[in-house]
């Protein structure tokens, strides 16, 4: 446990998959966990050693800050209310199912003075640590054509599938990317997006892959490509960022510096979330950020607006697919966009 | 049998590969030509001092290859160029393997397309990843539904820019543009392999010119390309000229193909030899020679069909042929004008 986090109590709203992750780093880091949730709390608490909150409002009172690890829709109304209660939160990302709602959301806290840190892990991977540096010292000269790839076992059988509470494929999945292409291209001019098979009457397909193509500000041009693959498929993600004077590739299955292949009791590969990697856990390094920044250290390196420009960028690729034009980022409105 | 065999133009580089291939077959006679090489910007040699290096008999004018009476042409010439030549070909009742892309403009590719028709003529589009035994796989894999329904591919055809030894590469009128059109088709027709010949619904493209701009050229040099087929699988195709000057190859070809039952990802061109020499990095590729597969391919048509008869249909259609050579065109043309307009076309 580190010093400038010595007594830290977090609460813990949510515990489906993200949270087991969050758990193990708040652990590592020392704090004590109040999980709060409808559902799991008590197999959470016993399986890690937490204390398990009855009620929102009691795990927010006791609380000094909350990690909403929540159902996407219900990200809004569960950092309204620790917003209420005068809490600091970090949300998984999406923060919001809409812009305007992270919007409404960031304004709340602004006017509560709290803040919000929306959990874009993928910014504290070091592989795209590494290629965001490379990019900033002018290692590739001017960014040209990027295209980055995440693909996990579906997980559309359960809520994902309901694009009303997951948002669908890319709002889901994709929008780490939207993240990333942001932070290693810079604003986003165009978005034109494409998905196969469509989504029909709100539920996605298992299986579904979403192509989106962005133009940036900068003139670089790149591609997002989310795949919600065959139950069991491994997950994966990658980049290949082309510049003016030289290319950065990684992919996650080949670039770990580590293969096995063990006959019996090998552990089962990852399916919906990359928690098997190497080194320190990013999900750890994210925490402690967040938390450090929390206790009166320095900004954590990706803020509340960053997660609504993701969540914006995801609404646009939406109103492309249903429109099949591309949509301008300097006139789209997503007011009326369905949620 | 002899087969006696033409290369038009030495324009593009591929034109070197073949005459090797071609030199070391038995029973194939060459004859080359190659007319606009000593007027063409290039560094290297052209015309019948490249012939000589190459070690095949050289005429220097198209009437005398043509009055050769050869049975199959292979046209190497500029893109632009190529639809006078096939026809050319057609003409002269010879079977054709054109370089790709079939033309710039969908135009000439149907008429391409119908000059070798009317001829009774082989029109063979030189697409040599099809041959490579990664491909084949797929295919087979695709075809037997190990991968379930198909959904969704990826596709990149990233090199470096094609300048060094040919310069019309980046000339807008002899090329039909950049990137686009130079890196567009190799994994269109992959895809077109793998549907049978899904015809492409809405293409968008986006391009731009932040590479290489230090070399002046006049065309895009990176794009991405989204295609939705009518079977409604969606590909992207990423055609950028993206390897740096000093990468340790060329570049290369993959296809990352989703289906609901798995997925398969390939890269033809990647076995190789790693390592170091004096001048960096090695890269020794230990695959085998798809042009050879190619062109053993097309000859055997040839062989099959025997003279072409006008009206008559050849007794062997060998693939990729002249259709796919459209529809892949088709592809590329719509991708020049969504780049042009900023928005998907619709075909």
């Amino acid at each position: 446990m580190s010093e400038e986090l010595a007594g830290l109590t977090v609460g813990l709203i949510g515990a489906g998959n993200i949270a087991h992750l969050h758990v193990a780093a708040w652990k590592a880091l020392g704090a004590r966990i109040l999980v709060h949730s409808l559902e799991g709390a008590e197999t959470m608490a016993e399986q890690y050693g937490l204390e398990v909150a009855a009620s929102l409002d009691g795990c927010l009172a006791e609380a000094e800050f909350v990690d909403v690890v929540t159902p996407s829709a219900t990200h809004k109304e569960v950092t309204l209310a620790a917003i209420k209660a005068g809490r600091n939160v970090i949300c998984e990302k999406p923060l919001t199912l809409t812009a305007a709602d992270s919007h409404e959301v960031i304004a709340a806290a602004a006017a509560a003075g709290v803040r919000i840190y929306p959990a874009h892990v993928v910014r504290f991977f070091p592989a795209y640590v590494a290629a965001h540096s490379a990019i900033q010292a002018g290692r590739i000269g001017d960014v040209a054509v990027a295209r980055f790839f995440r693909q996990a076992s579906s997980p559309a059988g359960g809520w994902y599938g309901d694009v009303a509470r997951s948002g669908g494929v890319i709002m889901d999945l994709m929008v780490h990317d939207l993240d990333q292409a942001r932070w290693m291209c810079g604003d986003v001019t165009k978005v034109y997006a494409v998905q196969n098979p469509p989504t029909v009457e709100g539920i996605s397909p298992l299986t579904v892959a979403a192509h989106v193509t962005l133009t940036h500000a900068s003139g670089a041009i790149s591609h997002c490509r989310a795949t919600w693959a065959a139950a069991g498929s491994a997950f994966q993600s990658g980049y290949n960022i082309a510049g003016s004077t030289g290319v950065l590739k990684y992919t996650s299955a080949a670039d770990t510096g580590y293969a096995e292949e063990l006959q019996d009791g090998g552990a089962a590969a990852d399916l919906l979330i990359p928690a098997n990697t190497l080194g320190e856990s990013p999900y750890l390094t994210q925490l402690r950020e967040f938390a450090l920044a929390l206790r009166g250290g320095p900004e954590p390196r990706v803020l509340a607006p960053d997660g609504a420009a993701a969540v914006y960028l995801a609404e646009a690729a939406r109103a492309s697919m249903e429109t099949g034009r591309v949509i301008d980022m300097v006139t789209f409105d997503p007011t009326g966009a369905a949620a | 049998m002899t087969l006696k065999v033409a290369i038009a133009s030495f324009a593009h580089g591929h034109a070197m590969s073949y005459a090797d291939l071609l030199n070391q077959l038995p029973d194939v006679e060459v004859l080359s030509a190659d007319p606009d090489g000593a007027s063409a910007p290039d560094p290297g040699p052209r015309g019948a001092e490249l012939a000589a290096q190459l070690g095949v008999p050289y005429v220097d004018s198209y009437d005398e290859l043509f009055a050769w009476g050869p049975d199959a042409v292979v046209v190497t010439s500029e893109n632009a160029l190529h639809r006078g030549l096939v026809e050319r070909a057609a003409a002269a009742g010879a079977h054709v393997l054109c370089e790709k892309p079939l033309a710039t403009e969908v135009e000439d590719g149907e008429a391409m397309l119908a000059a070798c028709e009317a001829a009774g003529a082989i029109l063979m589009v030189a697409y040599p990843v099809r041959f490579s035994p990664q491909y084949l796989r797929l295919r087979a894999s695709v075809e037997a539904g190990l991968l379930g329904d198909v959904f969704a591919v990826l596709g990149t055809n990233n090199g470096k820019i094609p300048i060094g030894g040919r310069q019309w590469f980046t000339d807008p009128k002899l090329a039909g543009g950049g990137a686009l059109v130079d890196h567009t088709v190799h994994c269109a027709d992959l895809i077109d392999g793998l549907t049978g010949g899904a015809a492409p619904q809405r293409v968008y493209a986006a391009a731009n010119r932040v590479l290489h701009q230090d070399k002046g050229v006049e065309v895009e040099t990176g794009g991405l390309v989204t295609v939705n087929y009518d079977n409604g699988l969606l590909a992207t195709i990423d055609c950028s000229w993206s390897v740096p000057d000093n990468g340790p190859t060329w570049g290369g070809v993959t296809l990352q193909v989703t289906g609901t039952n798995g997925s398969v990802e390939i890269e033809p061109f990647l076995p190789r030899i790693n390592g170091t020499d004096p001048d960096g990095e090695v890269y020794l590729g230990i695959g085998e020679n798809f042009d050879a597969s190619m062109l053993a391919t097309f000859l055997r048509a040839v062989r099959e069909s025997g003279p072409a008869v006008a009206g008559q249909p050849p007794a062997a259609v060998p693939q990729p042929d002249g259709a796919v050579g459209v529809r892949t065109l088709r592809i590329v043309d719509a991708a020049r004008r969504s780049a042009t307009s900023g928005q998907p076309v619709d075909l």
